[in-house]
Order: C-alpha cells, then sequence, then structure tokens
C-alpha cells in the first residue's frame, strides 16, 4: 500500500474533481446522465479528497509538498502543499463535498429542462477544486489566483437562477464586495512581497517591520472578513446564499467562508505571527458584534435561507471569538489557554461545517418540495416529510448548541477557554472577556429562539398553503446527503474526542502544544469525560442518562397507572370550531417580541392595509413589516452613492472616449514611471 | 454500587420535593392573601389525578408533541442528577458541570417551544414566542453569574464550587456573591414564570406564557409537563441555595447520619427560601410584558457588577 | 468588618441602578428612601465601631440625623411637593431604560478605572468601597440628565450628595463633625428651595418638565 501516499491521494481528488468538471461539459446534451455522471466521480473524488486528510492528519509528521509545475518566470511555480491545517480545512470541504454531490443527484433533477445542469455541474466541480487548491496553495501567487477563480466561479452558481431580478442583485452585490475583499489581500500580498521579496509564506516573516505588520493585519482582517461575512463586511452573505441553489449554499456556508477562517490562520498566525495584543481584541470585538447582530437578524427573518444566512454570520462571530480568545492569549504568552481557545474554534469551524451543510440541504429539500423559501408559506411539513423534518431538527438542535450534538461541545469549550483566560491582574481585557460571555450567551440563546421559530412555523401546525398540504417526501439521495452530516452532528456530539483528535495536530503545528492530553478523558464508550482542568463533561453519560430517564418515565408510568386512554380531538379553538391556518402564529409574530426589545436596532415600521370599508368586518387586512439594516442605510449606501456619482463624472472628465486623449494617459504615466525611475534608481 | 444509592437517592428526593415547594409557595401566598389556601401537598393530588385521566391530543400534532413531556422531564431530572443535593455523598466520577446544567435544561425549554407550536394553535405561538424572548435575555446574566461564582472557586464544576463556597464563611456578605446572588434570584423568577415575569396561576391569553405554552397538554403528559416545571424549579432553588448557603461544612459527622441530616437542613432551606419567593410573589405585581427586558438588564448588571466587585476585590 | 462594608457600599450601588431602572416618581422618592436607609446602616455600624473603640459617639448622630432626614424628612418633602404638582405624565426620561442602566454600566467601569489615578484615595490598590461609592456621584449625576421632571433632579441631587458623603465616609471613617452638619444643613436648604421652586414652576407653567424650559429661548 505504498503508492497510497497522502501526495497520490490528493493528486487523484483533483484530478477527478477537474474530470468530473470535463465530463459536465462533454455530456452538455444528456443531462441526467451528466448529473449523474459528474456527482459519482465528485462523491469518488471526494472519498480520496477525505482518505488524502485523513492520512495527513493522523499518519503523517511532515508538510507534504506537491511541485506540480516549475517554471523559469519567478514567481509562477506551481506548488500545492498540505499540512495539518491544510489537511483540517480539506477534510471538512470533502466530507461536506461528499454529503452534497449525493444530495445533488436528486436535486438537481428539478432544474432538469429549464436551466443548463451541464453548465452547472462544470462550475460546482470547479468551485469544489477551486476551494481546494486554496486550502492546498503553496505561495502566495497560487493562493491569490485560486482566490479569484473561487470567486468568480460562486458567482456564476449565485447567479445561476438568472433570471430573477434578486438573483442578479445577489449575484452583484456579492462579485462587489469578495473583489473590494480581494483588493484588500492584494495590497497585504504586495506589502508582502515588498519586504521580504518573496511570495512565499512558509518562510519566516521577520523581514516585515512593526507597523508593516499592523497594517497587514488589518489589510488581511478586512479581506478574509469580507469573505466570511463577519459584520460590517456582511451584506452580501444574506442576500447570496439564498440567491444560489441550495446545494451551493451549503457548499458556500458550510466550507467557502471558512476560507476564511484559513486565511486568518495562515497568514496571521502562521505567517505574521501573533504578538501585539490588539489584533486578538479586534478579533474578538468584530466576532461578539457578528455572533450577537448576525443572529438577532436571523431572528426576524422570514426566508428559511436568509435565516441560515444570517446564522452563518452568527457562528462566524462564534468562531471569530475563539480565534479572537486564542490570539489575546498567545500575545501575552498563555499558550495553554490559547491552544485552547483555537481548539474550540476549529472545532466550532467543523461542527458549523456539518450542520449548517446539514440545515441548508434540508432547506432545499423543502424548497424543492414547497416551490417556497418563505416561512408563512409552510406548516405541517413534519407529517408530509417526516426524514426531512427529522434530519431538519437535527441540525437544528446541533446549531442552538443543545446537549448530545456537536454545537454545544464547542460552544463548551468557548466558554471553557473564556473561563480559562479570566486570570487577575489585566482588568480590560477581563471585562471584555466577560462581555464576551455575555455575547454569546445572548447569541447561544437567540439561535435556539431562532430555530424553534424556523422549526416550528416551517415543520408544524398547519399548512400554511396549498404546497405545504401537498408536498412530497423528497427523493432519497437528498435524505441521504443531509441524513449523513445529521448524523455526524450527532456522533460528533457524543464522542467529542474523535473530532479532537483530528484537530490535535492542527493545534500542535499552530500553537507547538498538544491540547489533547489537556483534554483528558479515555475513550471508552461509557465514560469519557472532556476534561479541562478539572472542569468535565461526558456527553455519553448524559445522552445516557437522558434517554434512561426518558425511557424510565415511560415505563413506570406505564406499570403503575396502565396503558394510557388518548383521544383525538381538534386544537382548542376557544369554542368557535373555526380553527383554520391563517390563525396560527406567523413567523413575522413570532419574532416580534424580540423586534420590539431590540427595535433601536431593526428600526422596523409596519404597514397595515385595510380593504373594503373600514368598519369592525373589513374585506380583507395586510400587515407587513419592514426593518431597515442599519449597515446598508449608514455605511454602504452613502458609499455606493459616492462612487456611482464619482464614476458619473469620471464617465465624462477622464473616460472620454477620445483615443487621443487615452493615449496622452499612458505617455504620461510611461514619462512619470522615467523619471520615478531617475529619482529612485 | 455507592454510586447508584447516591443517584437513585438524589431522583427520589428531588422528585419527591419538587411539587411540595409548589405547594408551600402557593400556600404562604394564599396567606398573605387573607385566603386559607390550597393544601400544601394539593399538587401531588393534582398530579395523581391527571396521571390517571385519559389525555386529548390534537389531530394536528406530531410525535413532538407526544415526545416532548418525556425529554422536559428527562432533561429536568438529569439536570437535578447534576446539582448536588449534599456534597456528603460526593459522587466520585461523575461530570458535574454548570454551563452543561444550563444547557441540559436549554433542551427541555426548545423542544416545549417547539411543542408548544406544534398544535398549530394561536396560544401555543404566543406562549412560545414569548418564552423565547424572556429566556434569550436572561442568558447573558445567567452566564455571567455562573462565572462569577464558578471563578471564585477556580472551577465549573457545581461539586467543586459548593465544596469551594463552603470554606467562605458566610458567602453572601461579600459583595461579588451578594450581587451575584440577587442576579440569580431574578433568573429564577424568570425561569420558573413567577410574578412579576409571568403568572403561574393566569390563563388570560394576554399574559400568560408558561401556561400558554401547556394549553394543549391533558392528561398524563400535562402531569409530566407540570412535574418537569416543578422539578426544574427545585434544581434552580438547589442550586442557588446550596452555592449561596452552604450547609455541609456545619454538619461534624460523615456516614449515614450525616447525610440524613445534610439532607434535613437541604430540606429547611428549600422550605425557607420558597417562603421567599412567595413573599417576594405576593408583594409585587406582574410586569408589562415589554418591561421585562428592564428587569433582565437589570439581571445582567447585577451579575457584571458581581464580576467587576470579584475582580476588584479578588475574593 | 470591612466585608460589611463591602456588601452594604455594593448595595448602596445596586439601589442607584433599581434608582435609575425606576419608572415612576413614587418608586424614585421610595428607592431613594432604601438608599438612605443603607446609608444610615453603614453610618450605624462604623459609628458603633468607633464609639466601642474609640467612645466618640459622632458618626452615631450622624447616622441618627440621617434617619430623620433622609430617611423620614426629605422624602416626605418630596411626596409633598409630589401630590402638590399636578402631571400625570409617567413617561419621564429621554432613553429606555435598559440603555439607561448599560450607561450606568460603563459609568461604573469608568470609575473603575480612573479612581485609582486619583491621588489620596487609596494606597496603591483599588478600593471597591470607593469605587462603588465613586461611582454613585457619576450615577447621581447621570440620572439627573437623564430625567426630565424637576423631582427627578432633586433626586438625582440627593444621590450626588449621597455618593459624595459615602465616599467621604467609607475613605476616611469619620469626618470631622462640624463638616458633616454643614453638608446637611446645606442639603436642608437645597431640597427646600428646589422643592419650592418645583412648586412655583408648576404654578407659573403648568409642568415641570424642565425640557420644556428650552422654550424660553428668546
Amino acid at each position: 500500500m505504498t503508492f497510497l501516499t497522502a501526495e497520490f491521494l490528493l493528486s487523484t481528488s483533483i484530478i477527478l474533481y477537474m474530470i468530473a468538471a470535463l465530463a459536465a461539459l462533454v455530456l452538455l446534451k444528456n443531462q441526467k446522465l451528466c448529473a449523474l455522471l459528474s456527482s459519482l466521480i465528485c462523491i469518488v473524488a471526494s472519498l480520496f479528497g477525505l482518505a488524502a486528510a485523513f492520512k495527513q492528519l493522523l499518519f503523517e509528521n511532515t508538510t507534504m509538498a506537491l511541485r506540480l509545475w516549475q517554471s523559469n518566470i519567478p514567481f509562477l511555480d506551481v506548488i500545492l502543499s498540505m499540512d495539518a491545517l491544510s489537511a483540517f480545512f480539506v477534510l471538512c470541504l470533502s466530507i461536506l463535498t461528499l454529503c452534497v454531490s449525493i444530495y445533488s443527484i436528486g436535486y438537481m433533477k428539478h432544474y432538469y429542462g429549464i436551466r443548463n445542469v451541464g453548465l452547472f455541474y462544470f462550475l460546482y466541480a470547479g468551485f469544489i477544486v477551486s476551494m481546494f487548491l486554496v486550502f492546498t496553495a503553496g505561495n502566495a501567487v497560487i493562493f491569490f489566483v485560486v482566490w479569484e477563480i473561487m470567486a468568480v466561479v460562486s458567482y456564476f452558481l449565485v447567479s445561476f437562477e438568472s433570471d430573477e431580478p434578486e438573483t442578479q442583485r445577489a449575484g452583484i452585490l456579492y462579485i462587489v464586495m469578495t473583489h473590494i475583499g480581494t483588493a484588500f489581500l492584494l495590497i497585504a500580498f504586495m506589502l508582502m512581497f515588498r519586504y521580504t521579496g518573496s511570495f512565499d509564506f512558509s518562510i519566516s516573516s521577520s523581514a516585515l517591520p512593526e507597523n508593516i505588520r499592523d497594517i497587514m493585519f488589518v489589510l488581511f482582517l478586512v479581506g478574509f472578513g469580507t469573505k466570511a461575512g463577519i459584520i460590517p463586511f456582511h451584506i452580501w452573505l444574506p442576500y447570496a446564499h439564498p440567491a444560489a441553489p441550495s446545494n451551493i449554499s451549503a457548499l458556500m456556508s458550510g466550507i467557502m467562508i471558512k476560507t476564511a477562517i484559513y486565511g486568518l490562520l495562515r497568514f496571521v498566525f502562521i505567517y505574521l505571527g501573533v504578538e501585539t495584543t490588539w489584533w486578538g481584541i479586534a478579533i474578538l470585538v468584530i466576532g461578539m458584534v457578528s455572533a450577537v447582530l448576525g443572529v438577532a437578524y436571523a431572528y426576524i427573518e422570514q426566508n428559511i435561507k436568509r435565516m441560515l444566512a444570517y446564522s452563518s454570520i452568527e457562528n462566524m462571530g462564534i468562531i471569530f471569538i475563539g480565534i479572537g480568545v486564542s490570539f489575546m492569549a498567545f500575545s501575552e504568552g498563555l499558550e495553554l489557554v490559547g491552544a485552547l481557545a483555537l481548539t474550540a474554534a476549529l472545532l466550532h469551524t467543523v461542527n458549523h461545517t456539518l450542520f449548517k451543510g446539514s440545515l441548508f440541504l434540508c432547506a432545499g429539500s423543502v424548497h424543492y418540495a414547497v416551490h417556497s423559501k418563505n416561512m408563512e408559506d409552510m406548516g405541517g411539513l413534519i407529517k408530509r416529510m417526516p426524514i426531512t423534518a427529522l434530519f431538519f431538527l437535527g441540525g437544528a438542535l446541533s446549531v442552538s448548541a443543545m446537549v448530545p450534538f456537536n454545537g454545544f461541545i464547542s460552544e463548551w469549550l468557548t466558554y471553557q477557554s473564556i473561563f480559562a483566560g479570566i486570570i487577575p491582574g489585566q482588568a480590560a481585557e477581563n471585562i471584555l472577556l466577560v462581555f464576551a460571555v455575555a455575547a454569546l450567551a445572548l447569541s447561544g440563546a437567540l439561535a435556539a429562539a431562532c430555530f424553534i421559530k424556523l422549526f416550528g412555523i416551517s415543520f408544524l401546525g398547519l399548512a400554511r398553503s396549498e404546497q405545504a398540504a401537498s408536498a412530497n417526501e423528497v427523493p432519497l439521495s437528498m435524505s441521504l446527503g443531509s441524513g449523513i452530516l445529521t448524523a455526524l452532528c450527532l456522533l460528533s456530539g457524543i464522542f467529542p474526542l474523535y473530532a479532537l483528535g483530528l484537530i490535535n495536530r492542527v493545534v500542535l503545528q499552530l500553537a507547538n502544544r498538544p491540547i489533547l492530553d489537556q483534554l483528558q478523558g479515555n475513550i471508552f464508550f461509557l465514560y469519557s469525560p472532556l476534561e479541562i482542568h478539572g472542569n468535565a463533561i461526558s456527553p455519553q453519560i448524559i445522552v445516557l442518562t437522558l434517554v434512561i430517564i426518558a425511557a424510565g418515565a415511560l415505563f413506570i408510568e406505564r406499570i403503575i397507572f396502565g396503558k394510557e386512554k388518548r383521544r383525538e380531538f381538534g386544537t382548542w379553538d376557544c369554542g368557535y370550531e373555526a380553527l383554520n391556518p391563517r390563525m396560527q402564529y406567523s413567523a413575522a409574530a413570532f419574532s416580534k417580541p424580540i423586534r420590539v426589545v431590540f427595535k433601536m436596532m431593526f428600526r422596523s415600521s409596519r404597514d397595515l392595509k385595510i380593504k373594503g370599508p373600514l368598519t369592525y368586518h373589513p374585506d380583507a387586512m395586510e400587515y407587513s413589516v419592514t426593518t431597515e439594516s442599519l449597515f446598508e442605510k449608514y455605511v454602504y449606501d452613502p458609499v455606493s452613492r459616492m462612487v456611482t456619482a464619482f464614476s458619473r463624472k469620471a464617465k465624462f472628465m477622464i473616460q472620454t472616449g477620445s483615443v487621443h486623449t487615452y493615449l496622452l494617459y499612458i505617455f504620461i504615466t510611461t514619462l512619470i514611471l522615467m523619471f520615478y525611475n531617475r529619482v529612485i534608481g | 454500587m455507592a454510586i447508584v444509592i447516591y443517584i437513585a437517592l438524589q431522583l427520589v428526593v428531588m422528585i419527591l420535593l419538587a411539587p411540595l415547594v409548589n405547594g408551600i409557595i402557593k400556600k404562604v401566598k394564599a396567606l398573605t392573601q387573607k385566603r386559607r389556601g390550597a393544601p400544601v401537598l394539593q399538587m401531588y393530588f393534582d398530579l395523581y389525578k391527571l396521571l390517571n385521566k385519559s389525555s386529548v391530543v390534537s389531530q394536528v400534532t406530531s410525535w413532538i408533541f407526544i415526545a416532548t413531556p418525556y425529554i422536559i422531564v428527562s432533561s429536568a431530572l438529569t439536570a437535578a442528577l447534576l446539582v448536588p443535593v449534599t456534597t456528603f455523598a460526593s459522587p466520585i466520577a461523575f461530570p458535574f458541570d454548570i454551563i452543561m446544567l444550563v444547557y441540559v435544561l436549554a433542551l427541555g425549554r426548545f423542544f416545549m417551544g417547539l411543542a408548544a407550536l406544534d398544535a398549530g394553535g394561536t396560544f401555543g405561538g404566543m406562549g412560545s414566542s414569548r418564552e423565547a424572548m424572556i429566556s434569550s435575555l436572561i442568558e447573558p446574566s445567567l452566564l455571567v453569574s455562573i462565572f462569577t461564582i464558578g471563578l471564585a472557586s477556580q472551577s465549573t464544576s457545581i461539586n467543586d464550587i459548593m465544596l469551594a463556597m463552603q470554606s467562605v464563611s458566610l458567602p453572601l456578605l461579600r459583595p461579588a456573591f451578594t450581587l451575584t446572588f440577587f442576579a440569580l434570584f431574578i433568573i429564577l423568577i424568570a425561569e420558573t414564570s413567577r410574578i412579576p415575569v409571568d403568572d403561574p396561576s393566569t390563563h388570560l391569553e394576554l399574559t400568560m406564557v408558561h401556561e400558554a405554552m401547556v394549553l394543549e397538554y391533558s392528561g398524563r403528559q400535562l402531569a409530566l409537563m407540570e412535574l418537569g416545571a416543578a422539578i426544574k424549579q427545585l434544581v434552580l432553588i438547589t442550586l442557588i441555595i446550596n452555592v449561596f448557603l452552604p450547609h455541609d461544612q456545619f454538619i461534624a459527622y460523615a456516614g449515614i447520619g450525616g447525610l440524613m441530616l445534610s439532607l434535613l437542613v437541604y430540606l429547611i432551606k428549600v422550605i425557607g427560601f420558597s417562603v421567599l419567593i412567595a413573599v417576594f410573589e405576593a408583594s409585587t405585581v406582574k410586569f408589562r410584558f415589554f418591561s421585562i427586558p428592564n428587569l433582565a438588564a437589570l439581571s445582567f448588571i447585577l451579575a457584571f457588577l458581581g464580576f467587576l466587585q470579584y475582580f476588584v476585590l479578588g475574593r | 468588618m470591612e466585608n460589611y462594608f463591602d456588601v452594604l457600599s455594593a448595595l448602596i450601588l445596586f439601589s442607584s441602578f433599581v434608582l435609575v431602572a425606576n419608572k415612576r416618581i413614587i418608586s424614585y422618592i421610595r428607592t431613594f428612601q432604601l438608599q438612605a436607609c443603607l446609608i444610615a446602616l453603614t453610618a450605624g455600624i462604623m459609628g458603633m465601631n468607633s464609639f466601642l473603640k474609640e467612645g466618640k459617639i459622632d458618626i452615631l448622630v450622624v447616622c441618627a440625623i440621617i434617619l430623620i432626614l433622609k430617611v423620614y424628612y426629605i422624602p416626605r418633602l418630596l411626596r409633598k411637593t409630589y401630590a402638590g404638582v399636578e402631571y400625570k405624565v409617567e413617561k419621564d426620561f429621554f432613553l429606555n431604560i435598559p440603555i439607561l442602566i448599560f450607561i450606568c454600566c460603563f459609568l461604573v467601569l469608568f470609575a473603575y478605572f480612573s479612581v485609582p489615578t486619583i491621588g489620596g484615595t487609596m494606597a496603591g490598590n483599588v478600593n471597591i468601597q470607593v469605587v462603588n461609592s465613586f461611582s454613585l456621584v457619576l450615577i447621581g449625576f447621570f440620572f439627573m440628565i437623564s430625567r426630565k421632571k424637576a423631582i427627578g433632579q432633586i433626586v438625582g441631587f440627593l444621590v450626588i450628595e449621597n455618593g459624595i458623603f459615602i465616599t467621604a465616609m467609607f475613605s476616611t471613617h469619620g469626618m470631622p463633625f462640624i463638616v458633616d452638619v454643614g453638608v446637611f444643613i446645606d442639603l436642608i436648604t437645597a431640597v427646600l428651595i428646589m422643592g419650592i421652586m418645583v412648586t412655583r414652576i408648576n404654578d407659573q407653567f403648568e409642568t415641570i418638565d424642565i425640557n420644556q424650559l428650552k422654550n424660553l429661548r428668546g
């Protein structure tokens, strides 16, 4: 089995994805075959990727480097490298790709004959391969190129359903925002080259002066933050994710925004090194704001996929809180706390990949069956689509950090790292950290409330529309795709030590410090507590206790009081016998209390339209609530107005359309450059 | 073996004591209003009656509606196992994490919120939505309070916290703990749906929160829901009294005798605290729903000031 | 002994938060009364201490004055003034209560960070009692700013005075008696004058919303 090296597995995986892309183009005419074949090749490719990542994470100690093409042109060597950090992200990518590819077999059916499925698969495979290369890029040039490819390909995927104006707008917003982020990265890479003379990020960055480091940190933070969708760079995310087809939303939310985490760790943590405390504080504060505002915006949302997108912002916020705490701790020399916080952040990264992937896939299933993304059109789906409902519930429990699921483990670790980070003698930081605790708690509770709303309104109660009443369960492949992810959520929640075992090597690489021996506990079935200096939880025991007590309660009541006599009857309707679906609590009504409490933030305004006579019995009433996005109104709109105004002016003054002027520009530029060269040289 | 006995004992104590707390609170409230009130043991009779009755289940509901009572009882009882009634019989290897406790209780709340929406009626949604707001707003102060007492005893394990608090003489006379105590008291009031946050005795649709959520339940399921709520209340009471008024250090001898004595002291403390809650409840009026954020903010500030005092004083 | 003062200072601080969270004027007065009780209790403990140790009774006298003046007389005066003025508007503040509370929370933080730099209050380490009581001064100030009605201003002023008084008490454990008495005489005069002013303003303008004084600009 010697030929099964990580290099081999990695390159096979990449080549297979490329084959999938080409196959899709070749079989453009036969949509069914194209979808099936490309999906299958992607599944196989993801299995290879999974194997490569596992091999690298568990058995290899050295960084794997794959020199694909060496050219004489400077800085254009195509090098792929995979260390533990890359392998970890490749692992997340491969798991998600596996499930999404299985899911896509069924999901793409409703595009047959309507859209160009072959083109979709070409883009789909290209998108995956670009993310794969982002994680394994060996130098900054390659990284930058594949980063751009990823952005452009995902733009095409976002605007796949291009005839809807909303989708077009989302696509444009996305491409603009992502390019703004890229611009910041470009400047950072330029600075990097200017001071070190190399695009290689595996070498030491000691040549960079102190202030340049700070500038580069800010550039990286803005650049990657835009991709991560953290507040205030988030505005593209809640539009782009819902607009894309659901399998693409799952990929984007599950892994594409994680490329930002990868970039931040790779370029700031490893390359620049963490020395100043304010970096950590900046990341922590951004994380806190994103966590709370993200979930608050999610709570008032009625569109399922947009709600999930906002929830992604929240979860990125939680990851950022972890990273921020770890940066703060490392800069102060608290290595253990730093390593712990990093573990928490990485665990939440993989957890978010799992549960958000599952949730987006289930949301896609719901959309597939009901043909709507609006919660107010749903209801009662748990009876029509029991399997999807079950998986969705699993994902919802996980994202709300409920106990036997993986979301809880990573939140608990984050709490523990903050707990360990609060040490006497650093008052200001402690106060910040305790606010982080409050932010984490608020966002956790709001997330739970948010998913009670999402699941309760769309899956429970009575159907609010014809389509919801007649919805059918989705094909097996779709259930399977989301089912695997939900099952992984549950398993990695009950057996967290296995998941942490994978992260251990990454933390060892980043922090030179193994975390697993701090997280004591043995991997027995029954009792494996997760222990951090004495603070322990044991998910297995809790699950067992919960199950035993529930079963015990059932058993004891049967024994003592006999079989229950149960009568079925209508819901209590105050005796009017006219309960109809429209009398249920709606999604907008459910979120009203929070909307009122945070009215400063939402600036909600309501609109009541009464049709017919203004008496006690009008013909129809229409109630709608609109909320304002503060960031759009006060930051982005003025900026975009300014840019538009400037462009309009530029059209007349600079871009005149006369060839002579353009020639003049080039001529003057040349002269200036020559002059500059003379002065500098 | 000792562990099994301990767990059984704890479960029995919690299940048997929980309805009593409600009885005491109701009785004291009645007495303050110059009424005779229901017998202290009324809730036991109610539960027995409900368990024997047949239940009516709405046709609209799904499996979540039936499963929820069991999940709630099970989450409340699991939480009850996480809080040591007496640190005397400290079980050796059971991970009592206080953050875990919060999230175990949250599991019950999550399903309660879902079950309320399951029947498709209006009341359920109302209760669920209000409960979601209340629980979200008090969560930060709960975690901050927990962090303060956890940091003071250098652990988040409830057992360790209780042991550490025993070495503190009169914890309630330290500013950090005094403020945290008040914060947790407000949280207790909010979590157990008492006045001024919610009125446990109302069935008026404009004001009810918890009652609206269990409105569709009847018979055996209702009994389980009520029992679950009572146990959750006892868990929170136990947490507060055993952390802020630790008693095991006063009991000189170990063994069965010490355990029994400790249980007796615990019982007295629970009864005393129930009377306190009842008096508090009787002396305030229910707040307007949108005044609850003020209470939550106050609770958060108490928790935060407690934390600050802990840092200023370091003790 | 210090323990009791720590707790009392924290409780006094808390009572000022309750004050800020209060909505109705009648409950401001009640909360102020409670705060005065706590201060009297502090002075009482301190007085007993100094009486037993040194045989001095002046702090006990101060305590008695506080009881008479702040717990009984001034609240009574305020209630009378309140009963005398006629308005029925309940909303008395500019921002909503949670935000007011959070601002006060930052005031406490500010006090925590700035008090140690004030010379002479303590040697080196931060003294919790001084921080708490100094925060009281800031919160009193902020309370005056945040309330529209004139009675709110009086209560705010009284809170500031309370804050200054206990700051002095905690940092010196008993000021010269004559200073205390002087302060109290000042206070009673100020409250009397303000009470009369409020009644006069009410007579003249039929409101005591001092936000409307803006209308007096030419």
